[in-house]
């Protein structure tokens, strides 16, 4: 399946990408568009203003994929505190990861398009959801 | 807020939600409080334009029209760099009180048992973090507030 979203990515899109093509399309095609207008016919929008994948009743675009998509996986809502925290700085999850994740996603983004971005930022999810996996099953933070 | 007429974009958001129910209306003040926009008069707020405060104001219109609301975005220039510069004084005042608020808590919990000097330690840093989010045009009170709370962190460390 072909999705677009806004280019430019930062974290939540970035998320939102990763948590496509881990959990609901593993040949998902991403285009990047700069306006709403210039979504393809055949792409499934996400991450932007008036579409269905999008923030809405105060969740972030990657929580509404979440519910849209039911994954009930414990371990990416652990991933989605973060990512809304990073996304919106809201103090409504305790995410102290999310300064952070942000300022990486921020400065990959300088120096990447967004093809390129996204590539590294896939490493970085995969990552922290091998971090908050064993996290879960130990009880505390992995060595 | 420097003193070329170079004058910059903003994006604004003009908006109306219905007055009930009133808590997307709460919501939607806090969170336009925690971007730190100007109000120029009533539905209307700006903020300097970045890739990162249009796509929040994107957001928010999101929200507003969710809330059964009508919002529209726009990006303008104030006609005259006079105008630009008293609207950056505007905010940079008004987080200019808010750090002030840090650093009287900082050297008030100074003269606090460790305990009490840990914890303010850790809620101002919060705090300056929030503030750092809707600080867009930084007053020199910024640098006063940061050397506060790094003292404060200066004597948790040494009582330990």
């Amino acid at each position: 399946m072909i999705w677009a979203t806004r280019a430019h990515c930062h974290v939540d899109r970035a998320a939102c990408a990763w948590l496509i093509q881990r959990c609901i399309d593993s040949d998902a095609q991403f285009v990047f568009v700069d306006d709403p207008d210039e979504v393809p016919s055949d792409a499934t929008p996400f991450d932007m203003r008036n579409v269905d994948l999008g923030h809405h009743d105060g969740d972030c675009s990657f929580e509404t994929i979440l519910r849209r998509f039911e994954l009930d996986d414990g371990v990416l809502w652990d991933i989605a505190a973060i990512v809304h925290e990073a996304d919106l700085a809201e103090e409504r999850h305790d995410a102290p990861e999310a300064r952070g994740l942000d300022v990486l996603v921020r400065g990959l983004s300088m120096t990447h398009d967004d093809v390129g971005l996204l590539v590294l930022t896939n490493e970085l999810f995969d990552g922290l959801y091998e971090f908050k996996q064993r996290a879960r099953l130990l009880g505390r933070d992995p060595a | 807020m420097s003193g070329t007429n170079q004058r910059r974009d903003w994006v604004m958001l003009a908006y109306r939600v219905p007055r009930e129910p009133s808590t997307p209306r709460i919501a939607l003040w806090r969170r336009l409080k925690r971007l730190g926009v100007a109000h120029l008069a009533d539905g209307l707020v700006a903020l300097p334009a970045d890739a990162k405060t249009r796509e929040q104001l994107e957001w928010v219109a999101e929200e507003v029209v969710e809330a059964g609301g009508e919002a529209m975005l726009w990006i303008a220039q104030p006609a005259t760099a006079n105008e630009e510069r008293t609207l950056a004084a505007r905010m940079a005042e008004a987080v200019a009180a808010d750090y002030g608020a840090v650093i009287a808590a900082a050297r008030a919990a100074e003269a606090k048992d460790v305990t009490v000097r840990r914890r303010t330690l850790a809620r101002l840093r919060r705090s300056l973090l929030a503030i750092s989010q809707r600080d867009h045009f930084p007053p020199p009170e910024r640098e006063v507030a940061r050397e506060a709370v790094e003292r404060l962190s200066g004597s948790v460390e040494l009582a330990l």
